[in-house]
Parts: structure tokens; sequence; C-alpha cells
């Protein structure tokens, strides 16, 4: 059952920027990649489904709501990580969480705790002093803080060192894994290709490709069949490269990263 | 109607602005009623004989007998109009169209808080701040005036007259609360916000001079405060109150509404 639900959705900035007829659905327990180079849309689509803008065309639900008329409904059980992250610059990293909860009207106490060991952050320190990974790590306990059943979550590790990334990775799996939704947008591939199930590529606001992260790599599986000088020689080229060997023939298969596939959808294209 | 966790976030903006426009407020009031003094006042009633025209621009004109009179003339000219109305510039704009610049904004987007709520308790923190600002004057005025002169007007009759500020000054908050829901960036905010008051401010001081520009009246909003029609009871000073009161309140909707309805590029 689908619970995020775009469908032939349009904004047109003008100039060819914008998104148009952009469809696509995530299901109940999914972790959704959505990749595509800078000014793709990826943002533009977030913004529909976190109610900021209203859709010129086409519609956008979440669990059956629509995303502009339900929004504060669609917010309950939501997380949101913006891609720009700009909080409160005159308060400290507790007081903004403090003010978060008050907010929303409701108790974070041990989950806070927990993310705040979990990502080694202590947000006793002005936001305005904060670097751009403290920033980000905040913003992700703000997102997960409230248990939230949907994440949407705007290019998430930009910023944190690959030791945080890695975590980041883990709690995107355990949250998965507990049946939370989740549509992760990203330039990264390798995070992507880590945490989803389900991979969109977006480009200049149109959906180039839309598959499970397995079947985008195993599409883009390519073999190779050398005939080599002796059997010594084939069995030590199988070793080696993790073909399987015929006689002097050796067969081995070539995957393709999710950037070379990417690269194949985007390359030569005047998007970035 | 209004949410208390952000409702109680405002204020700690606006403690700062309302002591320091209280300060300044408290030594202008107390140093312009202490210069009610027969003597004095036949020196500026001179200078507005001598030069009645640049007088006239800032409100002040001969023959303010009584010590409200003397008050309408020197603090309702320009003091109580201008620095309610530049506390209004400022916050109105730090109110919603600061955090739409800044992106601070997504945070109070997302979460299960309706546009409106937020809009309105934005409001909320503009009006009592602009009435507890009114208010402070108001015992500003009546300690000055009993420490010095006590028993020279009835205090129901100071109280009707910034009954009538309070309207004007609200009207010009909803102009800058409108202008920070209208617009996506503090310059614009800022130019809308603040431009159009001052606008109206400058047109009633061309207008004050009297001669070809009287006719500007019409077009400028602190014509409908008229503080020596409220003082003398007169019914066009009271329906010009309620119109102002009126109109914060139709701006102000409009504002929300805007807010509710617009597209948010954060």
């Amino acid at each position: 059952m689908s619970v995020i639900k775009i469908e032939h959705l349009f904004r047109d900035y003008g100039g060819g920027k914008g998104i148009f007829d952009l469809s696509f659905e995530v299901d109940r327990g999914e972790a959704f990649g959505f990749l595509g180079p800078n000014g793709a849309g990826k943002t533009t689509t977030i913004r529909h489904l976190m109610g900021f803008l209203k859709a010129q065309q086409g519609t956008c639900q979440i669990d059956g709501l629509d995303c502009w008329d339900k929004r504060d409904q669609i917010q309950e059980r939501l997380g949101y990580i913006p891609g720009e992250i700009s909080f409160f610059d005159d308060m400290t990293g507790t007081e903004f969480l403090k003010f978060m909860a008050g907010y929303r009207r409701i108790d974070v106490g041990s989950r806070q705790k927990e993310l705040l060991e979990r990502f080694e952050f202590d947000p006793k320190h002005k936001i305005k002093k904060m670097s751009k990974g403290m920033k980000q790590k905040l913003g992700i306990v703000a997102a997960f803080m409230h248990n939230p059943d949907i994440l949407i979550l705007d290019e998430p590790t930009s910023g944190l060192d690959p030791l945080m990334q890695n975590r980041f990775v883990e709690l995107v799996a355990e949250e998965t894994k507990r049946g939370r939704t989740i549509l992760m947008s990203s330039h990264m591939f390798e995070e992507v290709e880590r945490t989803c199930s389900r991979i969109g590529m977006i480009r200049s606001g149109r959906m180039a490709a839309v598959d499970s992260a397995a079947a985008l790599r195993e599409r883009h599986l390519r073999t190779y069949t050398v005939t080599l000088e002796n059997e010594t020689l084939a069995g030590a080229f199988a070793d080696d490269f993790g073909g399987s060997r015929q006689g002097r023939q050796v067969t081995v298969t070539a995957r393709q990263s999710l950037e070379e596939i990417f690269m194949n959808y985007y390359g030569g294209g005047t998007n970035d | 109607m209004i949410n208390a966790a952000l409702y109680k976030r405002e204020w700690k903006g606006n403690w700062k602005l309302l002591l320091i426009f209280g300060a300044v407020l408290t030594m202008y009031i107390s140093m312009i009623i202490s210069m009610y003094d027969p003597e004095v006042m036949k020196t500026l009633d001179s200078f507005a004989k001598a030069m009645p025209q640049l007088m006239a621009a800032v409100g002040m004109n001969a023959d303010s007998g009584s010590l409200l009179g003397f008050m309408v003339t020197y603090l309702y000219g320009f003091l109580l109009l201008v620095f309610p109305m530049v506390f209004s510039i400022l916050r109105g704009n730090a109110l919603i169209a600061r955090y739409a610049e800044r992106g601070s904004l997504v945070s109070l987007m997302a979460a299960p808080v309706k546009r409106r709520t937020i809009a309105l308790t934005q409001l909320a923190v503009l009006v009592n701040g602009i009435v507890l600002l009114i208010a402070y004057c108001t015992i500003v005025e009546l300690v000055c005036a009993w420490y010095g002169y006590a028993g020279e007007f009835e205090v129901s009759e100071l109280l009707l007259l910034n009954g009538g500020l309070l309207c004007l000054q609200l009207f010009l908050g909803s102009i800058c609360f409108l202008a920070s829901c209208l617009c996506s960036d503090t310059r614009s905010s800022i130019a809308l916000g603040a431009g159009v008051p001052t606008l109206m401010y400058v047109l009633q001081m061309l207008a004050n001079v009297g001669g070809r520009a009287e006719g500007l009246k019409y077009v400028t909003c602190f014509t409908l405060f008229d503080a020596e029609g409220i003082l003398a009871g007169q019914g066009s000073a009271a329906a010009g109150a309620a119109v102002l009161l009126a109109g914060a309140v139709v701006l102000s909707g409009l504002g929300v509404l805007v807010f509710d309805r617009k597209d948010l590029h954060i």
C-alpha cells in the first residue's frame, strides 16, 4: 500500500526549470531513494510533499491526505530534515530541541537522549556558532525525536563525516525495519545504494527511471568472456577477477556502480 | 488559536525592544509634561506664531490652553505617533518575513501546527506589544501629570484619547503585519511595512502645513486619529477611530489569509 503518492505533478518555474508530470509512489515500510543532480527538482518535489507549495497541476498525497489541504494533519506523523538547515540562530541546540517539543506539544525524553548519544552530539552550544555538521546532527535529532512513521530526508548526510554518515545509514536501516516509510533525496549514489530498496532518478524535473536498487544494478551488469593462453593463466585470472572458467575461457561480470548508471542516464546532459 | 511555545519565544524578542522604547518614551513624555508651564508655553506659542507652517508640520499649533491640550499638541503630533509606529515596523517585519528569508520558518512549518495558528500567534505578539506600549505611555502620562499638576484633567479623558491612539497604532501595526505576510524577504517587507506608514506620516505633515497641500489629508490614515476631536467629544472623531480599528482587523485578517495560502520556497 502506498503511503506517499505523487501523480502527474507540475510546477513550472519557466526556463525549463521546475517539475513536469512527475509521478511515483512509496510503499509503507519502504525506503525510497530520490536521486538527481543539483537543480533537478528534488527539493521542489519535497516542498510539495511538505505542504509548502501548492501543486499547480496533479496531486500529492500522504496516507490518502492531500499534502496542501491537510498539511497539519500529515505533519503529526512526519519527520523532516530540510536540505538547507536554518534554525533559530539565537537559541542553543538544547533550547531549540526543547522549543520544538513544546511547539509540537509532545514529550520526547528518552528518544532524544538516545539520538544525541548515537551521534555523539552535545547541543549546549549556540546554533549560530555550530558547524555545518553539528547543525545537521541537530536537524537529524529534531526530525527523529518524535518517532515519526514517515520520514522525508532532503540530503540528510551533507556535512557529516564518514563515521557519522555510517551511523545515519544504520539509523535509517533500523527505522525501515520498524516499518517506517522513508523518502531520502540525495546526489550521493553510495548512501542511497546502501539504504534504499527502490530508487527514482530525476532529471530536469522528469523521472528518468524508477526501479529497485537491485534491478537497476542488474540491468547494468556486463559480461565478458576472455580467452587466455593456457588453463593455468585462465585459473589465475578467474581467481583474481571472480570469474568462472571453462577451459581457457573465463567469464567475468562487471557491475556498474550506481554512479555509472547515473552517468548513463545523465551523461552529456546540461543539468549540472 | 495560538501556539503557546511560539508565543513565549516571540515575547523574548518583544521585551528588549519594548524596554528600549519604554525608556525613550518615558524620557520624552516626562520631559514634555514637565515643560507645561505658562512661561514656556508663551515661548512655544510665539514659535508657533513666528513659524506656523514648520510647527504645524509636526502637529504643534498655538493655543494649547489646558495640560491635555498641551499634551495633544506636543506629544500626539509626533512622539506618540512615530515611536510606536517604529516598534510595529521592527517587530512586524521580524515576525514572519525574516523567518521566511532566513529559512527558519521551515522548523515552524514542519510540525502539526496550522499556518493560520502560526500567523495568529505572531499577530497576537505584535498586538499585545502595541497595547502594552500604549498602556505604559498612559501610565507614564498619568504619573507625570499627577506629580506636577494633579487634577488638571480627568483620567477618563486621557483614556479616551489613548484609546483613539491605540486604534491608529493597531492600524499601522496591521500594515506592517500584512507586509510581513505578503513578502518572502525582509527587503520588500520593510519597503512595504515601513514605506507605507512613513509615507502617510509625511503626507500628514504636508497636509498640516495647510494651503494647497491640505487635500493630502484625505490619503493618510493619520487624519482618522483626531485627538482634538476626541477630547471635544465629536462623533466624527469616534467614527475615525472605529474606522481605524475596523481597518486593522481587515488588514490583519488579510495577512493571515495570505500567509495561509501562499507558496513558501523555504
